[in-house]
């Protein structure tokens, strides 16, 4: 008794080292974020000559950049929403097609299939940034250039996407093609009547990881995009960023504002975005 | 049952709103005969300058109306684009800004703008002949200038008092080195700062002795007595602590503004742009900023040089491309345009006649004259054939590549042999180059 | 509809080629034919209106070009710093979180989750900010609570890496603890329990149980990282606000490509400077791979 009393103190001492631990830890990682916050409430002039600092001064504590961020003067929510809208365009043109192709290579026994699959395989082993320039062209001559065709098309083939669909349908009973061709539905009305409903649990792990990439974009769309009003919010706060113009109040805010929505979404769907991003990863 | 078909529609549905969203329908005459350009610019206040000219040009030509339809983007991010454009022969704007450093790139093989020699042939007489000159290659004018950028010193009086040092009495840069110890050990300010990531300053102390980054034949030669002079001066400025490397590593960066604007250093030896930023960024110092012209390194040397700049080209891929021509032209060389290009950028303009209107030279309303101790046309017509040219030749990006990231810094703030330096970086160079 | 058609929508054999079309045909446009003209246009000089065959020169002049090297040496040791830190640091933390040892443990999940949804814009322009060269940013002023001058964080190579790999460890730790949580719940709680009536203690379980049980999520993570790292350039971009920093601290290798094939117009002398990066990754991955016994016979997929 008095052993398990001993042990039980101190894995509580322990804990509580622990704990404290991880709670410096969380501020520091924090302390971007409230950084930022801060300045926010702050003139843009003193950020620029400052930098992000934790304190808040006296007399510095202004709400401008903000209410200039709703004032609807600026391009930000033009931005933001290109942002959601083009999101969800290319998720939804991606996850369909890749489930499309996923199908195919679980389902089936083909010739040269291994050939095929090899290939899916090599997209992930090349990096896209060296077929960037030769790509552009390409889009450029298919006159696609500013528009979000030309974001979505290139990347439209996401290789751990496919492998994911490819292992969740590997995973479902056979017997379900066999009772749908007994049934006289085509080979593709089974994969749209009988697989896509069943593959909702997948979908939804797929969303959360391929949304998140297209979200963050940067390199690509920065490329493709050219009006202003087509940028997404990457692109457009890092137009923000020059010395001509006294762009940091919008840019600050404007960054801070853009944590918001992610940070709700995380709250609401915190189980989802763990099994969502862990499921984009191949296993073992 | 239905959830497969509803999901292929809704599928159908989403991408066809994906491709549709594809660029605006391209009108380029609208019918009441009104030409309508396309044109893409790196500088917010730029585009304020057209559209003024827009305004005027329509008022004097209803005949020939323009209609221009501009965009800003990020600098670098702007010339990437119209590279690309040009390279896929596809998407280019009609009419375009081009700064100079990135000027040469778009000169390697053919150049794909429109020969503007011509369309300059009415204002060169009245425009600083080395200016035209910059923008062009084998004798072709390809671009118009906004400006002269004569490099001047800009002195803040309030230190310089406090001191008791007369800029309007140093001369040579040993006089100003005096001056500075003097500045240094009564205020404990600095005398001027170094540019450490860009080459406007270097090139304004080459283009004060003649010298440049390039041979006559455009071959890089940095490894030159002035060169040596140049950045020697700079160092021992440094060394002798009345100078220190620009907070941000260049004067045209936030973080200088803001140091200048607290009063902490005493001059600046830079082109005359930067008048704007003055007067945009820096208002604590208002009212206290003297411009005068730059030190000499020698007796009877020149005290200026052209830096930095912008051209205007017309690509060849733009329709009515002599309408194009004509106005850009007229809006950055004509007495009008250069007018307006003082008032509204507070830029130098390259037409000299503007300089000797004295309706504009001494215009009490206008915002850059209220804001400076000294009158800056007082200083442009007095070091007016002063002003030396830097050229701008294909080598030139490499050049102030090295400069830019690695020669000024390492021989500013890591104690580098200057030589040393400038022999290796010479080698790399050419080899780069190659 | 004719029967034609009707038995190719039954067909059993047709079928995976229609499953898989889509795919050939974007794999075609959007990978074969740029991977090919950036292999051509590696041996060219590209301008406007003129096309020259160059042969091997541009590979000639990239050994000896130093930008280049300086560029090979910044990726390659970030990525090596990002593998040194962000292997173990998350690893230890995935466990820990774990456990029972703290409490709190959504809320600390979460903070260190949030920072990878967070736009590199955004993280690098933050970083950017706090870490500025005047007196009144956040990490000057930590300096100045020691006692030290401030300094001109990323203009030298020692703090210029440091405010980098901070902001990668600060958006990475996140993802990789997540991979690592994947890797603990595939381990079964049999073995532990096993442990505890063999009187294991917590450290002892962690290094013969939790450590090589982990090896597959390892395996993932250095992957990707190795990736990752050779490829990073949106991060340096953000730091130092453009493709240009001083003494090149943050050139990567593919910043000298935009360098070279966007921002100089040499896109034969930057499709060159890909295809070394390319064969560089390659190597790494395959002898990582192999290292690691992925290709090993009778090696199940698991």
């Amino acid at each position: 008794m008095r052993n398990y009393n001993i042990y039980k103190i101190r894995h509580y001492s322990a804990v509580m080292i622990v704990t404290i631990l991880f709670i410096i830890l969380a501020f520091i990682f924090l302390v971007p974020f409230i950084s930022i916050a801060l300045s926010s409430f702050k003139p843009g002039r003193d950020i620029i000559r400052q930098g992000l600092n934790l304190t808040l001064e006296e007399g510095q504590f202004t709400l401008d950049n903000w209410k200039m961020l709703f004032s609807g003067e600026t391009m930000y929510f033009t931005w933001f929403f290109n942002s959601i809208g083009l999101t969800f365009v290319q998720v939804a043109v991606s996850l369909s097609i890749c489930m499309f192709v996923a199908y195919g290579f679980a389902m089936y026994e083909f010739r040269y299939k291994s050939f095929f699959f090899f290939l899916v395989l090599l997209i992930m082993m090349i990096p896209f940034e060296i077929i960037m320039l030769p790509l552009y062209k390409q889009v450029i001559s298919m006159r696609m250039i500013n528009t979000w065709a030309g974001i979505i098309l290139p990347f439209i083939i996401n290789a751990s996407t496919i492998f994911f669909f490819k292992q969740y349908f590997e995973g479902l009973p056979k017997s379900l093609l066999d009772a749908g061709r007994i049934d006289g539905v085509t080979e593709y009305g089974i994969f749209f009547r009988l697989i896509v409903p069943l593959s909702v649990p997948a979908v939804s792990a797929m969303c959360i990881s391929n949304g998140m990439r297209v979200w963050n974009n940067f390199l690509w769309p920065l490329m493709v995009l050219r009006d202003p009003d087509k940028f997404i919010l990457p692109i457009g706060l890092n137009t923000l960023i020059t010395p001509y113009g006294n762009n940091y109040d919008l840019l600050i805010a404007g960054s801070c504002f853009s944590i918001i929505p992610i940070l709700i979404l995380y709250i609401v769907f915190q189980k989802n975005f763990i099994s969502g991003m862990t499921s984009g990863s191949v296993k073992g | 049952m239905k959830r497969g078909r509803l999901f292929l529609v809704g599928l159908l549905m989403i991408v066809a709103m994906g491709f549709a969203y594809a660029g605006g329908a391209d009108e380029t005459t609208a019918a009441d005969g009104t030409t309508s350009f396309e044109l893409w610019t790196y500088v917010e206040a730029h585009s304020n300058f057209y559209k003024e000219m827009e305004n005027i040009w329509n008022e004097e030509n209803p005949d020939r109306k323009i209609s221009l339809n501009i965009t800003v983007l990020p600098n670098a991010d702007m010339h990437n684009k119209l590279q690309m454009s040009l390279q896929s022969g596809y998407g280019a704007p009609d009419i375009c800004d081009v700064h100079v450093n990135s000027f040469p790139n778009f000169m390697k093989g053919v150049p794909q703008f429109e020969d503007m020699t011509e369309a300059i042939a009415p204002y060169a007489a009245d425009c600083v002949p080395s200016r035209l000159e910059l923008y062009s290659k084998d004798g072709i004018n390809y671009g118009v200038p906004f400006h002269v950028g004569a490099c001047v010193m800009f002195y803040n009086t309030e230190i310089l008092e406090e001191a008791d040092i007369d800029y309007t009495t140093i001369d040579t840069w040993d006089e100003f080195i005096e001056a500075g110890l003097i500045v240094k050990e009564k205020t404990g300010k600095y005398m001027t700062t170094a540019e450490g990531t860009r080459v406007n300053m270097l090139s304004a102390f080459l283009g004060e002795q003649g010298g440049d980054f390039v041979d006559e034949n455009g071959v890089p030669n940095i490894v030159t007595e002035e060169m040596y002079n140049a950045l020697e001066m700079e160092k021992r400025m440094i060394d002798l602590g009345i100078s220190r490397v620009s907070p941000g590593g260049k004067p045209d960066s936030e973080e200088c503004y803001g140091w200048i604007n607290s009063g902490e250093v005493a001059s600046l030896a830079f082109p005359l742009w930067f008048m704007s930023r003055f007067v945009d960024y820096m208002p604590d110092v208002a009212g206290k900023i003297a411009i005068a012209p730059m030190p000499r390194f020698e007796e009877g040397q020149d005290r200026s040089a052209g830096v930095g700049g912008t051209a205007t080209v017309v690509i060849n891929t733009a329709h009515d491309k002599d309408l194009a021509k004509e106005f850009v032209a007229w809006a950055k060389l004509s007495v009008e345009g250069g007018t307006k290009i003082w008032e509204i950028l507070g830029f130098d303009p390259v037409n000299t006649k503007v300089w000797d209107d004295p309706a504009v030279t001494n215009d009490p309303d206008n915002k850059y004259l209220q804001y400076f101790v000294t009158n800056p046309f007082d200083t442009l017509r007095e070091i007016r054939d002063e002003v030396n040219i830097i050229r701008s030749v294909e080598a030139t990006p490499t050049i102030s590549n090295y400069f830019n990231n690695q020669i000024l810094l390492d021989v500013f703030e890591n104690d580098a042999d200057i030589m040393t330096t400038l022999e290796n970086a010479q080698e790399e160079i050419m080899n780069q180059l190659s | 509809m004719s029967s034609r058609f009707k038995s190719f929508l039954y067909s059993q054999d047709k079928a995976p080629y229609v499953f898989i079309c889509p795919f050939v045909l974007l794999f075609v446009i959007f990978f074969v034919y740029p991977i090919i003209s950036t292999v051509i246009m590696s041996f060219e000089e590209i301008l406007p209106g003129q096309v020259e065959f160059l042969g091997l020169k541009n590979y000639e002049k990239l050994f000896s070009d130093r930008s280049f090297w300086i560029a090979i040496r910044n990726s390659v040791v970030y990525m090596v710093l990002t593998l040194i830190l962000l292997i173990p640091i998350p690893m230890v933390l995935a466990c820990i979180l774990d456990s029972k040892l703290v409490i709190g443990k959504g809320f600390f999940r979460g903070v260190f989750f949030v920072p990878v949804l967070t736009s590199v814009v955004v993280a690098g322009t933050i970083f950017r900010l706090m870490f500025g060269e005047l007196p009144g940013s956040l990490m000057n002023r930590v300096l100045a609570f020691f006692g030290h001058e401030p300094i001109k964080w990323l203009f030298s190579y020692g703090t210029g890496y440091t405010a980098l790999l901070l902001l990668a460890v600060w958006r990475w730790t996140g993802m990789n603890i997540v991979y690592f949580f994947a890797g603990l719940n595939n381990i079964p709680t049999e073995l532990y329990e096993a442990a505890d009536i063999d009187g294991a203690k917590g450290l002892q379980k962690f290094r013969f149980i939790t450590l090589p049980l982990l090896k597959p999520s390892r395996t993932y993570v250095i992957t990707i990282s190795v990736f990752a790292g050779l490829r990073m350039f949106t991060e340096s971009y953000m730091l130092w606000s453009g493709n240009n920093s001083p003494h090149e601290i943050g050139l990567t290798i593919i910043g000298y490509l935009y360098r070279q094939g966007i921002e100089q117009n040499e896109m034969g002398y930057a499709s060159a400077v890909g295809l070394v990066l390319l064969v560089l990754a390659m190597i790494l991955n395959l002898s990582q791979l192999k290292v690691s016994g992925f290709f090993k016979k009778g090696d199940s997929i698991e």
